[in-house]
């Protein structure tokens, strides 16, 4: 079986992946996967320490693994939201690309 | 009646708000904002009756507590939610022209309704002591949050900041889980209680198996992700870049209730959360250096970009990652409180009651203001004091206790932050830099508000007609001022209020 070692760096790779496609791409739904997979990285290592932080009884501490389903939970509605804005914002300006939203300055 | 009964009244009053909004065929609104804002003013009373919930509860105390900064920061969500949907009141003939059907209240109503979840939000957070709870309670305030951004989606302004917000917002989620999953994964835990005893004992027996306190990087990792994304939620450096925008694009409402409740929530998590680490020896030093660099950024950049701006909406977001910094130099100096100086929790708490006041009173005068001129510049207020002498006055009071001016609630805001550094700062000599920042962060402060003042005195007016002031919105600048200037004199009602 893998070690611990391996999903936690498995996972940080995931998380550099995701930071940097939200800091690089200029497309706002990339940016969005980016951030989704962000908290993929996140989940994985919830659930790699969860199966790795063993109890007494020789059981995985399922506390960890609860908080996963929250996260997918909140994920999913920050998702609808969000893509909600980002159509709103494409019928008003013809565009999903970070560059042209300029329309503060100061 | 135990207190976790609130947070439930809360969420069934925003439900039967938007039932109303969904099944009610009246073109009007006015039903759903009365009902909102008499639902919540009739809450005081049972909250004021509110006792802490049993103890021998052990899974509910596991995830919330009832004392006293909770208490204090669920009655700032109570009071900041009030005033800003009376502010949405005044507010509903600019948010009319945006939204679909203009100029009806057609598509409007979720926005009287949307507040008063954001607020069960911020009071589960001001009770939430388990970084499960404090992750769910700051999403749904921050998802709360993208939709009322964005709400005006007639105007493209509004909708950029709703996209901007949501980009960093979720940004700062992902940061938020993966220093959770961090801090879990080393402590085997998500309970503040327990990490706080699980560091105490590793500070009196380093030799404890999980050896924590030979290499405590993995746990600060954890804790620096959860403190980048707090830093989004309370608006300082490095996460302060979404402020003006969003403060500048979003409703006017939408921006007061950013700058307070939001941020006041986001402070009493940042709290709860560097509690153990603060009270630790191992970590005590490391998290001291970072809250402090995070303070002094906050308040170098805050002051320094404020002076050039020309919109008073930027201004005020800039004004408010200031205060942020002021707030976080106390957090810096933390201070468990003895019989001389305020604790941490009470001069956070402290500087944001009278915070509520001053920014709120500084939104309504906006909302008139932008009412009548339909400008957020501060050339809009040009020649004010011809034009309204006592919004005139209102202004200058208000901007004259942002700026820390003695005799105004403002003052000692900044009085007890700056005592409890110079306190601490015997102790541990770094602090000397935050508060030399400090100073020239409040002399900063002085010139770009009285800017204003100079714009409402010494500027010829454009026009010379009256500047008419709605109802609700006199009582409420006159009743904020008031306030302002009495505890400018009196700071008793809330130091008694944060139990000092």
């Amino acid at each position: 079986m893998a070690s611990l070692q391996e999903y936690l760096f498995v996972s940080g790779l995931l998380f550099a992946i995701g930071l940097a496609g939200v800091l690089v791409r200029r497309n706002i739904i990339v940016i969005f996967m980016c951030l989704e997979l962000m908290l993929s990285a996140a989940n994985l290592t919830l659930v790699a320490f969860s199966r790795f932080n063993t109890g007494p009884d020789g059981l995985p501490d399922y506390n960890g693994q609860v908080l996963v389903f929250f996260i997918i939970t909140v994920a999913a509605a920050e998702v609808a939201v969000g893509l909600a804005i980002i159509v709103a914002l494409y019928r008003a300006r013809q565009t999903v690309d970070v560059e042209d939203l300029t329309s503060m300055r100061g | 009646m135990p207190a976790y009964w609130l947070e439930a009244i809360v969420v069934a009053l925003g439900l039967l708000l938007l039932l109303m909004e969904a099944f009610s065929n009246s073109k009007s609104k006015e039903l759903i904002r009365v009902v909102g804002i008499g639902g919540l003013i009739f809450l005081l009373v049972p909250f004021y009756f509110a006792v802490a919930p049993p103890a021998d509860n052990a899974e509910l105390a596991r995830f919330y507590v009832y004392d006293r900064p909770a208490i204090f920061f669920k009655l700032l969500a109570l009071l900041t939610t009030i005033l800003v949907l009376f502010m949405a009141y005044d507010f509903r003939k600019t948010l009319n022209r945006f939204t679909e059907g203009p100029d009806t209240e057609h598509g409007t109503g979720e926005y009287y309704a949307l507040p008063v979840f954001a607020c069960a939000g911020m009071m589960w957070m001001a009770s939430a002591r388990d970084l499960v709870s404090i992750f769910v309670a700051l999403e749904l305030v921050t998802i709360t949050f993208y939709i009322l951004v964005a709400f005006m989606n007639r105007q493209v302004g509004s909708l950029e900041a709703g996209v901007k917000f949501l980009i960093l917002g979720a940004l700062s989620t992902g940061f938020l889980v993966y220093g959770i999953a961090w801090i879990y994964g080393i402590t085997h835990t998500t309970n503040l209680e327990t990490i706080s005893q699980l560091l105490a004992a590793n500070s009196s027996n380093p030799d404890l198996h999980d050896g924590i306190s030979a290499n405590p990087i993995p746990l600060l990792f954890g804790l620096s992700l959860i403190l980048l994304s707090l830093a989004f939620k309370i608006g300082a450096v490095p996460m302060h870049l979404w402020i003006p925008d969003v403060y500048q694009g979003a409703p006017t409402p939408t921006t007061a209730f950013l700058s307070v409740g939001s941020k006041a929530a986001g402070f009493i998590v940042t709290l709860r959360i560097l509690d153990p680490f603060f009270s630790s020896d191992i970590t005590r030093s490391q998290t001291t250096i970072v809250v402090l660099a995070l303070a002094g950024l906050t308040i170098l950049v805050g002051n320094l970009t404020a002076i050039p701006q020309t919109n008073f909406k930027r201004l005020l977001a800039y004004s408010s990652i200031a205060h942020a910094g002021f707030i976080l130099l106390a957090i810096a100096a933390w201070h468990t409180g003895d019989d001389d100086t305020l604790s941490s929790y009470q001069a956070v708490a402290f500087y944001l009651g009278t915070y509520l006041l001053i920014t709120i009173g500084a939104f309504f005068v906006l909302v008139v203001v932008h009412n009548s001129e339909g400008s957020d510049n501060i050339s809009a207020f040009d020649g004010l004091g011809q034009r309204n002498s006592l919004l005139a006055l209102c202004a200058t009071i208000l901007l004259a206790a942002m700026a820390g001016l003695p005799l105004t609630a403002g003052f000692y805001g900044k009085f007890f932050a700056f005592q409890l550094a110079i306190e601490s700062a015997h102790t541990n000599q770094i602090l000397w830099w935050g508060i030399a920042l400090g100073f020239v962060g409040v002399a900063a402060g002085f010139y770009y508000y009285l800017k204003v003042v100079r714009a409402i005195y010494w500027r010829a007016a454009p026009k010379d007609d009256l500047i008419a002031i709605p109802r609700i919105s006199r009582y409420a600048i006159i009743s904020l001022t008031l306030a302002t200037v009495i505890l400018g004199f009196w700071p008793e009602p809330i130091l008694w209020l944060i139990g000092a």
